[in-house]
């Protein structure tokens, strides 16, 4: 029996570890190493050992507060409505027959561009003087914003370009649910006479659960991890209105170059998410499955 | 669903052979230009994707007729150049020969020692390098009388302005019954800034007084800067120490919120280079400060609708921004004499004149000074004039960073975060702070 | 009102609601389009002329300066090898773990914390290492690397898909004397293919809009296409007619992966039928 499971762990779960250890755990022990030192881009290697002062510094680091406060705002605004969005869709989409199809070709369409076009075709939608949005707001009597360069407005914008650029991701993954989903639990709600709303709250939102936290967490992630739009976008303005955390990583390492810092500011960004996504993970499953 | 996995399964395979053969052949590539000495040369050589590179591009089969090397271009983006760049001059060997080297990281590169010095080349083939500008050789050129880098084109910045407007008798009069005195192109930025919101008070939505950009960290700081230089003002004294929020730089960041806020079109606080000139090129705005050689772009009717209409002078006050790119090879470059070779013939006078012909911007004298060159650009007269004045950002390791503060600050004190005595206050403090 | 009126009324709310969807997303598409025909004059010309000459300028100056073809090349055969091995390994990776550890959570944590991890920091290393091999500038560099995040996040999505899958059908196949291997293919597999289809996507998807990665490690010869656009943005403008039609050329995959989509996510509901 126990050489059978061994078999087994070879089998299935062997080569992808190996894939693992190359890619990602030797970056990632590489870039733990890098965080307790002051490793800089400009010289090789990974400098002296400074022990736990990079830690320290970020916490006095006001801007990297100032960021981490941008960047919950910012994740929690695009999680939470791409969510509420994407179930809608993904609920639409799953009642019909016909058209499905061109529905969801359409819907995923922006998918498939990448960050840096999203973001610069936006700031030609957009711009304040010379934007269809604003013309054609200005058609129906509205006046025209200044989108990007609005501090009030700013991060609004954003979050309305990372939406229109990510909910069909939200989709999909709930799409994927839905249509897994068994159907006898729904034909015993038909039978027990429960309305379309109760059966939506006490059939598919439980049976969706799993799919959910998946594709919430995944969300949060890379909602996280955000630097490429705002980089295209406001390079972190107007002021700091703006600047997430991983833009402010990202500087870090590339402007200032204290790669041995962002090393630091990553991990710190990696307690944090981890914390979150356990806290997630439990609060949604509550104990363990039994097995 | 049997079929799509087959077929999925089918492309799948194909690719990952083909994507074996490609990568085999690379290698083998890889080796063969690693064997000097074969007879085969190649040069590998990294540029930022303008129409400069394209114009060197049009050229280099000259230099492999001539030298029997060839020549293998990369162009990335300005904003790619530095990501791309680094971890490959941080390693043992690059799979660059030649780097071009904006003023911005000169300090930086050379600093941490990334590029080859160039005098003993220069001294053994009696390369003239007091053809170049000044302000030029001194920026992207030596550093500390040490020659890095050979000056390979110009951005200084300039006014740009729509000569239809400022010759506009209509509003010339008005202006004249307002302030008493005559609208003419101004010279000195108190003039420029009155006028600029004059012209958006006359024309509201249809023509602004000028058009800026306001967005972090690049634009918003190299506009500014042309308006610091201008009043008197610098980042540093002779001795070193920080003078960025004395009196003359509060006065010109006045000036600039006062042109932001009054003057320039909605939104300009965030507006990067493009969303700028497309304001211009649309024909909204009487006034631009940017590159010189934009004027050659609005003068293009595929991208500008102003073609014929706009002339270049220098920045009202006198002193603009100077910016400029140099050719370089990398200290773990192969072959540098071969990469030497290359940076003595695209920068010899010839190659030079070809390249400002096709539109490139000079760097050399003699090429700004050329009948030719002046009979196709008459205004080069007045470009050569305004690099000559122009003032740089200090050649510093620490330069990148300095803009990232500076434009950080100015976008708090532009959209109200902070006063204008108070951002510059804190970018002082923190240029101070940098290693 | 009665039931079937109802019904009808909610299919045509239904509609309406993914009409208005749609065109919020298809809008800005056809605008790229658009543009993608005209000059820059043209592109910022407000009002907008409705009705412009179209122009082959910009989709010629995109294949003939530059080569499009062997990018669109490029960053295809990279994002379907990479999801391809991705999935191959990240499937059976994921069903060990939904059926042979108990609890799970640590692991499944333990995963997803690899990409917990900006990008950013990762790039130093992992060049160092592609260097090392002389894999510069080769799809293998990009392929590998691709993989370190389209491998844990494959590894994760599927694994709730598999715990999804009633344990008894699987033991049930065992039972009747297959293999572990048969069982997973056989059984657990067909069953869980929307999930597998939507992480496969999601791979893909994220290969292909890959940037930094791809730039720090590719030179010209294996170049992808967020590269080559990202390039369009110069010192001296953003070619912003080019760029519409680059971006239409990289969202043509959209054909193929309809294509996919349509055979398990449209036609899904039978395959929930099955159990």
């Amino acid at each position: 029996m126990f050489s059978v499971k061994r078999k087994q762990f070879l089998i299935f779960f062997v080569p992808s570890l190996i894939v693992l250890a190359v890619t990602v755990i030797y970056p990632l022990v590489y870039s733990l190493i890098m965080s307790f030192t002051n490793a800089s881009l400009k010289k090789q290697g990974f400098g002296e050992f400074i022990g736990l002062d990079n830690y320290i510094k970020a916490f006095k680091d006001t801007y990297f507060i100032d960021s981490g406060w941008n960047t919950i705002v910012f994740t929690v605004i695009v999680v939470t409505l791409e969510f509420l969005f994407g179930l809608a869709v993904a609920l639409l989409l799953n009642r019909i027959k016909r058209g499905k199809k061109i529905f969801f070709t359409i819907i995923i369409v922006p998918m498939l561009i990448t960050p840096v076009a999203v973001g610069l075709i936006w700031r030609l939608l957009l711009h304040p003087d010379l934007g269809i949005v604003n013309y054609l707001l200005g058609l129906i009597g509205v006046e025209g914003q200044a989108w990007l360069g609005d501090a009030k407005l700013a991060m609004m914008t954003v979050v309305l370009v990372d939406i229109w650029h990510q909910l069909p991701f939200m989709i999909l993954l709930l799409l994927a649910g839905l249509v897994s989903l068994p159907g006898e639990p729904y034909e015993a709600a038909t039978i027990d006479g429960a309305g379309r709303f109760q059966t939506f709250l006490h059939v598919t939102l439980p049976l969706m659960k799993e799919t959910i936290v998946v594709a919430v967490l995944f969300r949060v992630i890379t909602a996280i991890k955000t630097y490429d739009l705002i980089y295209v976008l406001t390079k972190g303005g107007p002021g700091t209105t703006t600047e997430v955390i991983s833009y402010h990583i990202y500087k870090q390492a590339y402007t200032f170059l204290n790669t041995g810092y962002s090393s630091a500011m990553s991990y710190l960004l990696l307690i944090v998410i981890m914390l979150i996504s356990t806290l997630f993970v439990r609060v949604s499953r509550g104990k363990p499955q039994p097995r | 669903m049997k079929k799509h996995g087959i077929v999925l399964m089918a492309i799948v395979l194909v690719m990952s052979l083909l994507s074996a053969c490609s990568s085999g052949n690379n290698k083998e590539a890889s080796e063969s230009s690693g064997a000097a000495g074969s007879g085969k040369k190649e040069l590998n050589i990294l540029m930022e994707s303008v129409p400069d590179t394209d114009f060197v591009k049009q050229v280099v089969d000259k230099f492999t007729a001539e030298s029997g090397i060839k020549v293998n271009i990369e162009a990335v983006n300005y904003a790619s150049m530095h990501e791309k760049l680094v971890p490959q001059l941080l390693n043992a060997t690059s799979s660059y020969d030649i780097i071009v080297v904006d003023n911005y990281w000169v300090g930086e590169f050379t600093d941490a020692g990334w590029l080859e010095p160039l005098d003993s080349y220069i001294a053994r083939d009696k390369f003239d390098t007091s053809v170049y500008s000044k302000s030029m050789w001194n920026m992207v050129g030596q550093v500390k009388d040490t020659a890095y880098m050979l000056p390979f084109y110009n951005y200084a910045m300039s006014l740009v302005y729509r000569t239809d407007i400022f010759n506009n008798t209509d509003l010339k009069a008005k202006y004249q019954a307002e302030f008493g005195r005559e609208l003419t192109l101004p010279d000195n930025l108190e003039e420029y800034v009155n006028i600029s919101k004059f012209i958006t008070k006359e024309n509201g939505n249809s023509m602004y007084g000028s058009v800026m950009m306001g967005l972090r960290p690049d634009p918003i700081s190299v506009e500014w800067l042309n308006y610091l230089f201008s009043s008197g003002g610098d980042f540093f004294n002779e001795d070193g120490s920080v003078r960025i929020n004395d009196a003359n730089a509060a006065k010109s960041l006045g000036l600039y919120i006062d042109n932001m806020k009054n003057a320039a079109p909605k939104g300009a606080a965030g507006f990067g280079f493009d969303e700028a000139f497309n304001v211009f090129a649309q024909g909204n705005a009487a006034s631009f400060i940017t590159y010189n050689w934009m004027l050659n772009k609005l003068q293009d009717e595929n991208e500008s609708k102003v073609a014929g209409k706009v002339d270049v002078a220098e920045v009202p006050g006198g002193v603009s921004l100077n910016g400029g790119w140099g050719w370089a090879i990398p200290k773990n470059a192969g072959d540098k004499e071969a990469s030497w070779k290359f940076l003595k013939w695209v920068e010899s006078f010839d190659i030079a004149k070809e390249r400002a012909l096709a539109g490139g911007s000079p760097t050399r004298n003699d090429v700004f000074t050329d009948s030719d060159v002046l009979g196709q650009y008459p205004h080069y007269v007045r470009v050569q004039k305004i690099i000559n004045d122009s003032h740089m950002i200090p050649i510093i390791p620490q330069a990148p960073q300095l803009i990232e503060i500076l434009g950080r600050e100015l976008s708090e004190a532009v959209s109200g975060g902070k006063s204008a005595q108070k951002a510059l206050d804190t970018v002082a403090k923190e240029i101070a702070e940098l290693e | 009102m009665n039931a079937k009126q109802s019904v009808r009324l909610l299919n045509g709310l239904t509609y309406a609601a993914l009409t208005g969807v749609a065109l919020i997303f298809l809008l800005p598409i056809l605008w790229i389009v658009r543009t993608s025909f005209t000059t820059k004059a043209v592109a910022y010309q407000i009002p907008p002329k409705w009705f412009v000459e179209p122009t082959l300028d910009n989709y010629r100056a995109i294949f003939s300066d530059n080569p499009f073809g062997r990018y669109f090349m490029n960053s295809m055969v990279v994002s379907l090898v990479s999801t391809f091995i991705a999935v191959i390994l990240g499937a059976m990776a994921a069903y060990w773990i939904a059926r042979r550890v108990k609890g799970g959570n640590f692991l499944r944590i333990a995963i997803l914390g690899t990409q917990m991890l900006p990008p950013i920091v990762m790039v130093i290393p992992i060049f160092m290492m592609i260097k090392k091999l002389d894999l510069l500038d080769s799809w293998v560099a990009l392929i590998v690397t691709y993989l370190s995040f389209s491998l844990p996040y494959m590894i994760w999505l599927l694994i709730g898909f598999f715990e999804g899958i009633p344990k008894d059908l699987d033991e049930a196949c065992e039972i009747d004397g297959c293999t572990k291997m048969q069982a997973f293919t056989r059984v657990v597999l067909p069953l869980a293919a929307p999930g597998i289809m939507a992480a496969g996507i999601l791979s893909f998807l994220m290969a292909w809009n890959e940037f930094l990665f791809a730039l720090v490690l590719t030179g010209t010869g294996a170049r992808t296409l967020p590269v080559a656009i990202a390039n369009m943005e110069t010192q001296q403008g953003v070619m912003i007619a080019q760029l519409c039609a680059a971006t239409v050329i990289i969202i043509l995959p959209v054909v193929f992966l309809s294509l996919f989509i349509q055979k398990y996510l449209v036609n899904g509901m039978t395959m929930g039928s099955v159990k």
